[in-house]
């Protein structure tokens, strides 16, 4: 009798569906403009993909490496300007030592570089391992920068820019904008191994650099070479546990292991949405951080109400990857492991398409990214210990065949696989050390978030289904009245700082929406 | 040459009027691969299909037989109830749980119990778990009193992280097992042989005398059929026990080193809490590695008078909690040696739960106001829970009024 009385059969302005960082920080944004705001999560905790988990001695964050957009006191990025500035978080970040490690094994190729932050040290650190590449090392810097003063200019102008400026101010964000990574760095005459190491960071947007776009894979790179790069103290588990605690002081309203089943909707425009737990709400908006593949696909109710371009859309845009991690308690300190380093990228070889190419099959992929999380975070385990994360990436589809009693078998071959590459591309021994293992794959993504496919990059951002043009065709793709997007399925691409901005704009417009219609003050 | 006459760079591409041209295009390239996609909608998710085999939320079970193994124990054999959505079983790592739901008079509760059987069995369509008989226990009584071949059960998935893990464990696999204990290896032994599981198991088993053996028969004959992958000590505490080949008293430390390779053996600890409390004296005297030891959780505490911390002036001290659960809320009484999660549960607020041993979360609920007692050997929070108040009720105590927010059973 108690179920029938736990039931939320209320009305809500505006009830956000999923709390990971879109959710959460459009939820937060919202319930601090005093919109009653409720925010459903199907899962028993915030942050979706930004969590962390405890196994034996040693707390492990589940798929952070680093965050940009942070910066330091004096000069805050986005990020930090939106969670400590705005939102009133009192969070504790710390810096990551140096931007990376690129290893790549290949004995034609052989690179083992240690990059620092900051455009000149970076640039001459390149310069140094390859002379003559420091011209078009720094006019990639300088057009990245213009990209990036251009969405400032596009913010200013609250998205309908003057052509004539643009066209005078920022050409280069123009001329750059229908190219990939690739065609500039080119056009730019970038020595190839000059390239090697700029691209290193590309596993973070996940599609190779004949494919992604140039102005997102252009403004990742600055952001994270001017502004540093940080972790939260107590993993990501700390702000999306902080925005949870903010967003119920506000007056918001979070319920988990709820599931939005269905989004009600009558002639186009969104009423309601039902739950896993038999709740039926009434609301004239949604923001989902849930994707709109299975939006459209899943949830509007009645069928009838998603209209063919919908299901298009889904069906044109490319679904990500996703990834695969083997969270590592070692017995040992980093020193005594000879593991020296914050962020490492190691590679067979540089061509990032042939990566890509490993990551569609069940096979032990040829790249991956690794963390020690004691070298930003000395105290993040027991003195003596370690904790180290192998991340690489999968498209969702070579894992469609596995059977569940192979499961098992088949995450250890690769974990394996994974672990011998870093031992000998760094020359340790991790095999003897393990005291803690744990083992993600698209499965275990999917378990936990629900993700379509376990996907944990958002669509690809090739040219025309990037940052740019997403913005630009936001009023055309809108097919539901009331409903909004956050999080890596958003406009602004996958990603922990773009969720977290992508949810406070999807509060901003859904707002802006409500006052229009004086629902709002 | 100063900042302001310094020419800006201007990138080409192909070439200045194509590299515009194709700005202007991004916008229709677009929507035209819009247009020409397909409109199916997409049906299929595999992925998130092999999840929930694989974990399932609930899984539906019906006892299709019951088997007495002691005058105390038995085991009951679970296949899917195909009335319901459990078409087939997850398949689990040897050593692994699942949370029982039951329905006692009307009261909800969960218990994790050890799968007996092995996992190629659940792929052949069934689970075991050997339960031993509490004489002062609720649900024990309670099941021995109901279930009968043909009563439903739900479950969880398989649950924790009690399993051979090949990348961390040696192959020398060494089983410290005290009373009911013991159900864990048995689906280890069942895997080695079914060769799901590749080691060695040693097992060094506690009972009190030979009557409360659980599964004698059993590993005899696995360990005269298959010598070089199993071996039984038992380990009988007895006055005068009887039992050829057996050792006398309890699991010390010498005896473990008598039957093991100290440097090259991982030690998995399975047992009623008063065997943790004893083994982790011995444990200490041999000085193994942190990793080479794996605890089972042993859920919730039996006795807090003996821990540390437990404010003695409070024992059996009653409380009352505020308790936020959807849109109900509802005062419930609290005792102070019972964990909140007890409390809800008797106050029919059915809070979801797992381990009860505070080690998988799954009961996380927000402490808003009071204190509460968390004992360390069973805190597994998030170092940021405990800065924001979130708490695992089932290993955590009232020491004063509370009031606290909980999340609802997911369905």
């Amino acid at each position: 009798m108690y179920r029938d009385h736990q039931k939320i059969n209320d009305s809500y302005d505006v009830v956000v569906i999923g709390a990971g960082n879109g959710g959460l920080s459009a939820a937060t944004e919202l319930a601090k403009k005093g919109v009653k705001t409720l925010l459903l999560e199907q899962h028993n905790l915030p942050g979706g993909f930004a969590t962390s988990f405890v196994r034996g001695r040693f707390e492990f964050e589940t798929s952070l490496h680093e965050l940009n957009g942070w910066g330091t006191e004096e000069d805050r990025g986005s990020v930090r300007r939106l969670l400590e500035g705005r939102y009133g978080l009192d969070l504790e970040f710390v810096p990551i030592p140096e931007a990376y490690r690129l290893i790549i094994t290949d004995p034609n190729e052989k690179l083992d570089v240690t990059m620092p932050f900051g455009v000149d040290n970076y640039i001459r650190a390149i310069e140094e391992e390859v002379p003559g590449s420091e011209d078009s090392l720094r006019k990639f810097f300088d057009i990245a920068q213009e990209i990036s003063d251009a969405f400032v200019y596009f913010g200013k102008t609250k998205g309908n820019p003057d052509q004539k400026v643009l066209m005078k101010e920022y050409t280069n964000f123009l001329k750059t904008a229908a190219y990939t990574a690739d065609d500039i760095e080119s056009a730019l005459n970038m020595p190839k191994k000059a390239r090697d190491i700029l691209n290193a960071y590309w596993c973070y947007l996940g599609l190779p650099t004949n494919r992604i776009n140039f102005t997102i894979f252009a403004m990742m790179i600055l952001s994270y070479i001017t502004h540093g790069a940080y972790i939260p103290k107590m993993r990501s588990h700390e702000f999306t546990t902080a925005l949870d605690k903010k967003i119920r002081e506000l007056g918001g309203r979070i319920e988990y292991n709820t599931k939005v089943e269905k989004i009600l909707v009558k002639k186009s425009k969104v009423v309601g949405v039902e739950t896993s737990q038999g709740d039926i709400i009434n609301t004239n908006y949604v923001i989902s951080n849930a994707s709109p593949t299975l939006v459209y696909n899943k949830l509007i109710h009645p069928k009838s109400e998603v209209p063919e371009m919908a299901y298009k859309e889904v069906n044109a845009r490319i679904h990500g990857l996703s990834a695969f991690v083997v969270y590592l308690g070692l017995d040992a300190s980093p020193r005594d492991l000879g593991i020296n380093e914050y962020s490492y990228f190691i590679m067979e070889n540089s061509d990032t398409a042939k990566a890509y190419d490993s990551w569609t099959t069940l096979q032990v992929p040829i790249g991956q990214a690794t963390v020690c999380l004691n070298n930003a975070l000395p105290d993040c385990s027991p003195p003596g210990t370690t904790i180290l994360y192998i991340t690489t990436l999968f498209r969702p589809e070579a894992w469609y065949d596995v059977k569940q009693e192979e499961y098992f078998k088949i995450k250890n071959k690769i974990a394996l696989g994974l672990i011998k590459q870093f031992e000998s591309a760094i020359g340790t021994n991790i095999m003897d050390n393990i005291e803690e293992i744990e083992v993600a794959t698209p499965i275990t993504f999917a378990r936990y978030t629900k993700s379509y496919n376990g996907n944990v990059y958002g669509y690809e951002p090739e040219p025309w289904d990037s940052v740019l043009t997403r913005f630009m065709c936001m009023n055309d793709e809108k097919y539901i009245d009331g409903l909004e997007f956050a999080g890596g399925f958003g406009r602004r691409c996958h990603g922990y700082s773009s969720t977290l901005v992508s949810g406070n704009m999807a509060a901003q417009l859904i707002y802006y929406e409500m006052v229009k219609r004086g629902e709002a003050k | 040459m100063n900042e302001n006459q310094k020419e800006k760079f201007i990138i080409t591409v192909k070439s200045n009027t194509k590299d515009l041209y194709a700005f202007t295009k991004l916008v229709p390239t677009r929507k035209k691969k819009f247009k020409e996609a397909p409109s199916n909608p997409i049906s299929e998710d595999k992925i998130n299909d092999l999840a929930k085999l694989l974990h399932p939320n609930t899984q539906h079970l019906i006892i299709n037989e019951i088997k007495d193994e002691t005058k105390s124990t038995k085991t009951f054999k679970f296949i899917p109830d195909l009335d319901s959505n459990t078409k087939e079983l997850a398949y689990f790592r040897a050593g692994q749980y699942l949370s029982l739901k039951v329905d006692v008079n009307g009261v909800y509760i969960t218990r994790p119990y050890s799968i007996s059987s092995s996992p190629l069995e659940a792929l052949k369509g069934f689970y075991e778990i050997t339960i031993k008989r509490d004489e002062q226990g609720f649900l024990t009584n309670y099941i021995w009193k109901n279930w009968k071949v043909g009563t439903k059960i739900m479950s969880s998935g398989p649950e924790g992280f009690f399993y051979h893990e090949p990348l961390r464990d040696t192959k020398n696999i060494v089983g410290i097992a005290g009373g009911s204990g013991i159900t864990p290896f048995r689906s280890m032994a069942r895997a080695i042989i079914e060769g799901t599981m590749d080691a060695k198991l040693t097992i060094l088993y506690g009972s009190s005398e030979q009557d409360d053996i659980i599964f004698y028969d059993e590993f005899k004959d696995l360990e005269s059929r298959y010598p070089e992958k199993i071996k039984v000590i038992h380990v009988l505490s007895c006055e005068n026990p009887t039992l050829e080949g057996c050792e006398k008293g309890f699991i010390t430390s010498d005896l473990i080193r008598k039957y093991s390779d100290i440097k090259n053996s991982t030690y998995f600890i399975c047992g009623p809490q008063i065997m943790y409390q004893f083994l982790e004296k011995e444990i200490a005297n041999l000085n193994l590695k942190p990793k080479q030891v794996r605890r089972e959780a042993f859920g919730e505490i039996k006795d807090l008078s003996k821990l540390e911390g437990f404010p003695k002036d409070l024992m059996e001290k009653t409380f009352k909690i505020k308790v936020q659960i959807g849109n109900l809320v509802k005062e419930i009484p609290a005792v102070s040696t019972e964990s909140v999660l007890v409390a809800l549960e008797r106050a029919k607020l059915a809070p979801p739960s797992k381990c009860r041993s505070g080690e998988c979360g799954f009961c996380r609920s927000l402490l808003i106001s009071g204190n509460i007692y968390v004992s360390p050997i069973s805190d597994w929070r998030r170092a940021a829970d405990k800065k924001y108040n979130f708490f695992h009720p089932c290993s955590s105590y009232p020491l004063s009024d509370l009031e606290i927010v909980v999340p609802r059973n997911p369905k």
